[in-house]
């Protein structure tokens, strides 16, 4: 056998250029968070200039968000393909464009399209590889990368609201578009940053699959056989090649559909899908609850601040706590419970009297707001791992977008139908608790099936013969993630350090 | 009251009323014997209508703008209360320039707060001249539309240059009027072009180098 370090790809480097990275990808989600609600501004005079309803220009928010992340799938197609780096420049190259021909439109239909679609496709390019190339550049300090990162939202919110303001005194709102289609150009500059990690070539592979299979032995959790399975799958690959592909491989080969077998996704996905009802609306109606109780408006306003600035804080300190040995094998549960403690704010709400109950109401949804972004898509990597990641962000995105866009709708019509906000918090509130709940009870089973799993394989590792047919057989379905993209990256010393975090030990 | 210094109380009105106005002393004052109390209109006395132990009351009918203005109540030899009628209602325009620019439609609104206006004109200035404008005369350049009751909305097309400046929307009640102030700012397309091309190049200079540098380590690597 060739070897230990002959032809080995190194893996995560956890460091280095990675923070770099994470700078891009600071930059990049935080545009694509932030943007779609800091154009609010402009829409007052928009409505006068077109002399629209409010409706109507809410509709370009709408529109945009939906697009940010319906074109999830999208994304990550493009992704596995080309890999993130040029995604993302093309991304920003659009938001850019759309951004500027909006300065041009006559009339509210062409704002639909040039904000709304041409932004919105823009942004979706920008926000999906930045979170992926995250997971390709750490493994170790991965929570704390992702938590740096998705800082970048509430940090670019507090900057493009003021600054909204100043270019709308100076420059009127076609001016503002113009210039803010130049600011969004800068997504290029962060993904000319994300430096495609990796020199998987086809030789390198075979090599490395001798190795792989060895290594196999020493496979512990779901997460790095996910990130092995490559260096086998190109095996498995060549020999696939000889008999062609089916129709289902090829679009497997680009989105991976088998994700939907995957039990951890699944449980992600319902859990997040129900909990996205209730995230959003609590933010959206805070400022106008906070009027209709009588405070003026700008200290409404500063609620939002007081939001925004916790929320900055909470996140990089909870991808700390995060990746502390304690807390990282059970991240799941982590998560689990900042969901429930954000439904657990929101119950308590209505039970807030006057503007101090407020202020404390914001710290704590602050906390618990970031809490849970910081997180969010830590857990889904560390479910499904970095190699499928790709295709399961896509695809949590798209099935994402339909509550994400109906949580405010309906906390609007129980706001119009009561009269009153508090039944809008219970309903998030409860919503957001049994998500909390149902993640809670599934990966306790997850994590618990998992471990039987891994007792079964080791027993069966005695046989070498069977690890092949094994792993072909579950890697069957796998294969096409091969198809990774330039970003490929066995990790032998990485699946040995992860196999020492998981354990606690 | 009554204690040595004048006071001043504004009325708003914005239509014809029928209104009392009644000065009252203070009962510290009440002993003084001979009180002489008198409603006048600048120079003008008017009788009081009523008379009680310490109350001096007219009744006054404002029928139109030349009865609005200044009522005082005076006791002799002391001090004034005087009762000043305006015609307020408040007018909203923008404090905040409207930007726009050349070539494009500039949408300008006014609002009135509470009462409902009879008609509503718009004034450009020209110089310190006020000049009123006529959307019938200039059709293709000013749209005027009473947009409801108490908004109106002045559309100007194909600005220049010389649009920019200060417009007034008057809005006529019956007793008077009242006006909102805009302000229209005109800039030429180069204004915010300057700042997007710098920023433009920005992003370019940056993408280079960040470029040039990764090419440079790689260089780095494979020498080494």
């Amino acid at each position: 056998p060739p070897p230990a370090n002959a032809g080995r790809v190194p893996g995560p480097p956890d460091g280095g250029w990675g923070w770099v990275v994470v700078f891009g990808a600071f930059i990049s989600i935080g545009f694509a968070y932030a943007f779609p609600k800091g154009i609010a501004i402009f829409f007052k005079e928009i409505q006068d200039f077109f002399g629209t309803s409010y409706s109507e220009i809410a509709w370009v928010s709408s529109i945009m968000l939906a697009t940010t992340y319906g074109a999830g799938p999208i994304s990550s197609i493009l992704v596995n393909r080309y890999g993130s780096r040029p995604v993302v420049i093309l991304g920003g190259l659009l938001c850019g464009i759309g951004m500027v021909s909006a300065a041009f439109c006559t009339s509210i239909l062409q704002l639909y399209i040039c904000v709304g679609f041409i932004t919105g496709f823009g942004l979706a390019l920008n926000l999906q590889p930045s979170v992926i190339i995250i997971g390709k550049y750490f493994l170790k300090r991965r929570p704390i990368a992702n938590g740096l990162a998705m800082a970048g939202s509430p940090v670019m919110l507090c900057t493009l609201a003021p600054l909204n303001q100043f270019l709308f005194d100076n420059f009127g709102w076609r001016g503002s578009f113009l210039i803010l289609g130049a600011i969004l150009l800068n997504c290029c500059v962060a993904g000319a940053l994300f430096r495609p990690i990796g020199a998987a070539t086809a030789p390198v592979k075979t090599q490395a699959t001798e190795e792989g299979k060895d290594a196999l032995k020493e496979e512990v959790t779901k997460d790095a056989m996910e990130m092995s399975s490559p260096m086998n799958i190109t095996m498995e690959t060549k020999t696939e090649e000889e008999g062609g592909k089916g129709c289902c491989e090829k679009v497997n080969q680009y989105l991976d559909f088998s994700l939907f077998k995957h039990r951890g996704f699944l449980i992600y996905l319902i859990g997040n899908v129900l909990m996205f009802l209730g995230f959003f609306a609590p933010i959206v109606f805070l400022a106008p609850y906070a009027k209709h109780i009588g405070i003026d408006e700008y200290s409404a306003a500063f609620l939002l601040s007081i939001l925004a600035i916790v929320d900055m804080i909470a996140r990089p300190t909870t991808g700390i706590i995060a990746n502390s040995k304690w807390v990282r094998p059970r991240i799941q549960y982590f998560f689990s419970f900042s969901i429930a403690f954000n439904g657990a704010c929101h119950l308590l709400c209505p039970l807030a009297s006057g503007y101090t109950g407020l202020v404390v109401y914001s710290i704590f949804f602050g906390l618990a707001f970031g809490m849970v972004c910081a997180m969010l898509f830590e857990t889904l990597m560390d479910l499904v791992g970095a190699a499928r990641f790709t295709s399961a962000v896509g695809l949590v995105t798209i099935a994402e977008c339909c509550t994400i866009l109906l949580g405010p709708p309906i906390g609007g019509t129980l706001i119009d139908t009561f009269g009153d906000y508090k039944y809008m918090f219970i309903k998030c509130g409860a919503v957001m608790v049994l998500a909390g709940t149902f993640l809670f009870i599934m990966n306790y089973y997850n994590y618990h099936t998992v471990a039987k799993e891994e007792k079964e394989r080791k027993a069966k590792e005695e046989d070498p013969k069977s690890v092949r047919t094994e792993n072909e057989g579950r890697n069957n379905w796998n294969k096409e993630t091969a198809q990774d993209g330039p970003e490929l990256e066995p990790l032998r010393e990485e699946r040995e350090g992860l196999k020492k975090e998981v354990n606690g030990t | 009251g009554v204690s040595g210094t004048s006071v001043e109380k504004n009325i708003t009105l914005d239509r014809a009323t029928r209104i009392e106005l009644s000065c009252r002393l203070d009962n510290k004052y009440s002993h003084l014997k001979s009180l002489q109390v008198t409603w006048k209109r600048g120079n003008e006395t008017i009788r009081h209508i009523n008379k009680t132990e310490n109350s001096w009351s007219i009744q006054l009918r404002i029928l139109d703008n030349s009865n609005l203005g200044g009522y005082s109540c005076t006791l002799k030899g002391e001090e004034e209360t005087s009762a000043m009628f305006h015609l307020q209602p408040k007018i909203e325009g923008k404090e905040k320039p409207i930007v726009s620019y050349e070539g494009d439609t500039a949408v300008m609104i006014c609002k009135s707060f509470d009462y409902t206006p009879i008609a509503w004109t718009w004034y450009m200035t020209n110089g310190s001249e006020q000049i009123a404008i006529n959307d019938s005369l200039l059709a293709d350049k000013y749209v005027i539309n009473r947009l409801s009751a108490n908004v109106t909305h002045l559309k100007i097309l194909k600005l220049t240059k010389e649009d920019d400046g200060v417009y007034w929307c008057e809005a006529a009640f019956e007793l008077g009027k009242s006006k909102g102030k805009l302000k229209l700012r005109v800039l030429s397309l180069m204004v915010p072009l300057k700042p997007f091309l710098a920023i433009v190049a920005e992003v370019v200079i940056l993408v280079t180098i960040v470029f040039l540098y990764e090419m440079y380590s790689k260089k780095k690597e494979k020498l080494a």
